[in-house]
């Protein structure tokens, strides 16, 4: 098993990659796909859905079949009308019952030209006379003051999370989880104006169960920087930075784990949604979450924590330390750089490993024996061993 | 908590909510009744409402702005009865539409109410005698009321009233579909008028009057002029035949009626309660600077101008009053109606002299030594309380309230009046959208994604994965067990976008395992036993577990007590999985995994996935 290498590793929290370090390079993606999205709100908008713009609703006689051959007389009616735009058909839904009943099918707005064309159209193709079919317009069925309720429960959310983080953790801390919160709400609203899907009610909820989630794996991770970087500038081994990164290779395993789990279900959604049923709540819920998820789950690896050191970096004790770390480095044996050092916890005790060096790049195919080498300690102890160290 | 425990209470809770799905909360039916949770109108259609906007007096269908406006309130309100995902759409120029889950039991009757509050102060009443008057015990039929040929319409409207330039645009008739205007701030007193029945003039438009004119010849000419004559309700105890003349009246529509006088709706003896006085149209007396007639149970009363109206209620709330065992709504004014409710009650308290309300009280309510005030909503007056001294702080309709009715009339009230009249069309039943094709779909989706996650799970936590499996599975049966109660409790409805939220959640639940599991692979890599590092690892998985829910807490409780619609049912479902993954964490992994750790396999490396971790451990472990 212990032969996978890179796999191995990585399921042991040894993977070692250098994500931190590489900070600016992830702030510059991030900046440029954020201009990318506000671009994309700007010059594309959004494509909105019937409940949320309104549109156009046709009323046939139940006498013409069922449902779907209701639904699908009028998408061909839509199609030979030539109404250019897409129109979103809804799904059709029987009023009544009885030899009165109907069938309602709402499309996205018309103009008065092409609802006519494509009432003409169905008259032709499901013989019924003219009179037995009306087109009408339809209101939103989501108010504006649903959206705006909506963004201002966000609102609300993100000062209470602030302070929740700020007590939980600390200022920093919250601070950079609330901005990789809103690099993935900003991402996944870009993604849904880039590639314009349709936005409709369904896809207003599933983005608010990003909150939550994205929000999960920065606590997690950040939780684990809290541990490893406890009391770390008592000892003058490791700057905060590379605390932080063995942090996050720690839980990277963790994070991918997460993200597989939560995924999985999502997926099954979204493929079930949208290659069984096509159009539907089930597609545009599935969509949503699963880019949102996958975005929560890159971004509280590549960038809350990098913004994390990022803010911690600035703060003079730890910039000191940071200073005092690198000092002893370069005086010190290129041997010694290799043994990373770990603070006691209160209720650290002794174990005999070594923990890993964060930047340090492993050899690669090194295989982490049993046997313990000076190279690469093991150091997927999530748990920082005061205890007796080789040095 | 010794593990034992922890499951039993567990288990007790299972008891008591399968207890509850089975024979609490309003079970009935057969078994698959009971455990059938309320589904939402996408996955099994529901009921269709549909209302009309009554025409603006001139003919033409009211702004958009004031539809969206009534939509808006109107969505307030059905929301407002459970967290039922309702949808309210404007439909052409006219029609709402209003469509809800199930069966439309009553809850859509009272939404498309135009609930325009006036709170009027009881100037007569008289008993609703309109069946006596016409039919006396000795009745004569060939009454003297030979409809005359002489159809000559005469300026009508006994108090000379012309139509005024008053600020009010509101004919007090017609369905006129104008917002009330705001009252100022002065008491409108009633203008002394010509004629002693000192009615506040009505406006008169020509089409009342045209319509006055139809009806005298309808009811006849002898008839009309001695109804114009009356000054007070026609005496039938000292003559049981002096409705006889006004026969005719009797034959009115609620409509017709309307467009009389208030006086004469009062005064004359044969316009009855049930089939015209509340069958008049809607918004008929939501004026605020008339008098006008209306009923309340056997009794017609004749009514002051609205010195208070909705506007000034700043809220309203249903509340069991405790010392006499009925539900009231207790109301709270704004700064502005505070002022003009408190001068109200004393005008009621402290009447005039000459004030006829005395007398007007002492025939509703015996021994009343106050006036009363009634409480008008559209055409009804819901109650009529004396006022027992001068009100300067918060106060109470009393009625005939149940705990239903009196949230109904706080959430009208709460949520203020349509600025549109309405009257209710058809209500259909609709059939669902989505259908059984989606909600199948759902559910296979749903089976695939945590097949998945089992799969996922057993690869790589090999027996572990039956803990989370296992987890799953009582966390969906709780999650169920609470969606069949909530449903038949609270009208939560399930929708497909909730299905998708709850398979979700499960996700997000399998995910606090893998934390802890970690953890868990954390503690052995440094060489614990499992029975110490089952613990330790628990201890340090639960604050990031905590943590990390907590937040999801939040932002569910946060946008449940913000948002509206549908976003109120989907921060409800999310809030009410979190908590049940708690649950789940707290009193079934934990006290498993402890019971786990106690036994041999746990720790062999086909078994947990754990000996992996375990092969790099060193001989020379140190046991903390």
């Amino acid at each position: 098993m212990a032969s996978k290498g890179f796999a191995d590793r990585l399921y042991r929290g040894e993977a070692n990659l250098n994500i931190v370090g590489r900070r600016k390079m992830w702030f510059a993606i991030a900046g440029a796909l954020v201009l990318i999205a506000i671009g994309s709100f700007v010059f594309r908008q959004f494509h909105l859905g019937i409940e949320f713009a309104g549109g156009t609703q046709f009323v046939i006689p139940a006498s013409v079949g069922t449902q779907e051959e209701a639904q699908s007389a009028v998408a061909r009616a839509v199609e030979s009308a030539g109404a250019t735009e897409e129109a979103n058909i809804g799904a059709a839904q029987r009023v009544g019952n009885g030899p009165d009943a109907t069938y309602t099918v709402r499309t996205a707005a018309l103009s008065q030209d092409q609802a006519s064309a494509i009432k003409s159209a169905l008259v032709a193709d499901l013989k019924v006379p003219a009179e037995d079919i009306s087109d009408d317009r339809v209101s939103a069925a989501w108010g504006t003051q649903v959206t705006q309720q909506a963004l201002l429960g966000l609102g609300i959310f993100l000062v209470l999370v602030l302070g929740y983080l700020i007590v939980r953790f600390e200022w920093r801390m919250a601070v950079a989880a609330v901005a990789s919160l809103l690099l993935d709400l900003v991402l996944t609203a870009g993604v849904y104006s880039l590639v314009g899907f349709e936005v409709t009610p369904s896809t207003v909820i599933g983005f608010l169960t990003i909150l939550g989630f994205s929000l999960y794996d920065v606590v997690v991770v950040f939780d684990k920087v809290q541990e490893n970087t406890r009391g770390i500038t008592a000892g003058a081994s490791q700057t905060y930075s590379e605390a932080t990164n063995l942090a996050v290779n720690q839980t990277l395993m963790r994070s991918i784990n997460t993200g597989l789990v939560a995924l999985l279900p999502v997926g099954g959604l979204l493929f079930i949604g949208a290659g069984l049923l096509g159009a539907g709540s089930l597609k545009d819920l599935g969509l949503v979450l699963f880019v949102g998820m996958g975005l929560g789950v890159v971004s509280s690896i590549l960038f809350a924590s990098p913004m994390l050191a990022a803010l911690k970096d600035r703060e003079p004790r730890i910039k000191s330390h940071t200073a005092r770390v690198l000092a002893r480095r370069s005086s010190a044996r290129s041997g010694d750089v290799a043994r990373g050092e770990r603070t006691r916890t209160p209720n650290a005790t002794p174990s005999d490993e070594v923990p890993a060096l964060a930047g340090s790049t492993p050899r690669p195919g090194v295989r982490p024996a049993a046997k313990r080498s000076n190279t690469r300690g093991g150091g997927a102890g999530n748990r920082p061993s005061g205890g007796q160290k080789r040095r | 908590m010794h593990p034992g425990r922890q499951l039993a209470v567990l288990g007790l809770l299972f008891v008591i909510l399968y207890a509850l799905v089975f024979f609490g909360a309003g079970a009935k039916g057969s078994v698959t009744d009971r455990l059938q949770p309320k589904l939402g109108l996408d996955l099994v259609g529901g009921t269709q409402a549909t209302y009309v906007a009554s025409l603006a007096s001139n003919g033409q269908p009211p702004p958009q702005t004031s539809m969206e406006e009534a939509r808006k309130i109107i969505d307030q309100r059905v929301n407002a009865l459970g967290v039922a995902e309702a949808e309210v759409v404007v439909e052409g120029n006219r029609n709402i539409v209003v469509s809800v889950a199930g069966e439309a039991d009553d809850q859509l009757k009272n939404v498309g109410q135009a609930a325009q509050m006036r709170f009027r102060k009881v100037l007569k009443a008289t008993g609703d005698n309109a069946a006596v008057a016409a039919n006396p015990p000795t009745a004569n039929p060939s009454a003297s009321a030979v409809p005359s040929g002489s159809a000559a319409p005469k300026p009508s409207s006994s108090t000379g009233a012309k139509a005024t330039a008053k600020p009010s645009a509101s004919t007090g008739g017609q369905g006129g579909g104008e917002k009330a205007p705001s009252p100022s701030a002065t008491p409108s007193a009633p203008a002394p008028a010509p004629s002693a029945s000192a009615a506040a003039p009505a406006p008169v438009t020509a089409d009342i009057k045209e319509q006055r004119a139809a009806i005298e010849k309808k009811v006849g000419a002898a008839a009309w002029a001695a109804a114009e004559k009356l000054k007070d309700p026609v005496d039938l105890q000292t003559d049981p035949t002096a409705g006889i003349p006004f026969k005719a009246f009797g034959t009115l529509t609620g409509p017709e009626v309307n467009a009389l006088t208030p006086e004469m709706q009062f005064n004359v003896p044969t316009i009855g309660c049930a089939e015209q006085l509340d069958k008049r149209p809607n918004g008929a007396i939501d004026a605020i600077d008339q008098k006008v007639v209306a009923c309340q149970s056997g009794a017609k009363m004749y009514l002051d101008a609205a010195k208070v109206i909705g506007k000034d209620i700043d809220t309203a709330t249903p509340q069991l009053d405790q010392q006499q065992g009925q539900w009231v709504v207790s109301l709270d004014f704004t700064s502005e109606g505070q002022a003009k409710w408190t001068a109200l009650t004393r005008e009621a308290f402290q009447p005039a002299a000459d004030d006829s309300c005395v007398a007007a009280a002492q025939a509703l309510s015996t021994g009343a030594t106050h006036c009363l005030v009634a409480v008008v909503l559209d055409k009804t007056v819901i109650s009529a309380p004396e006022i027992q001294g001068v009100l300067t702080g918060q106060s109470q309709i009393t009625g005939q309230f149940n705990a239903v009715t009196a949230k109904e009339l706080a959430d009208q009230i709460k949520y203020g009046a349509l600025p549109v009249t309405f009257e209710p069309a058809a209500t259909q039943s609709v059939s669902a959208t989505l259908g059984k094709q989606q909600l199948e779909a759902g559910l296979l989706a749903a089976a695939i994604g945590m097949g998945l996650v089992a799969i996922y799970a057993f690869f790589y936590y090999r027996l572990l994965g039956t803990v989370i499996f296992l987890s799953l599975i009582l966390s969906g049966l709780l999650t169920f067990g609470a969606l069949v109660v909530l449903g038949r409790t609270t009208g939560f409805t399930l929708t497909l976008a909730g299905i998708a939220g709850f398979i979700v959640s499960l996700g997000v639940a399998a995910d606090s395992f893998v934390i802890y599991f970690e953890r868990l692979k954390d503690e052995i890599h440094e060489g614990r036993s499992a029975r110490s590092a089952v613990p330790r690892a628990w201890v340090r998985a639960r604050r990031t577990i905590i943590s990390a829910n907590t937040i999801t807490i939040m932002a569910a409780v946060v946008l449940y007590i913000v948002s509206i619609g549908a976003v109120k049912g989907f921060a409800f479902a999310l809030g009410l999985s979190t908590i049940l993954d708690l649950v789940v964490v707290f009193l079934f992994r934990h006290p498993i995994m402890t019971m786990f750790a106690n036994t041999r396999a746990f720790m062999s490396p086909r078994v947990s996935g754990l000996g992996r971790a375990m092969k790099r451990v060193s001989t020379d472990v140190k046991e903390a």
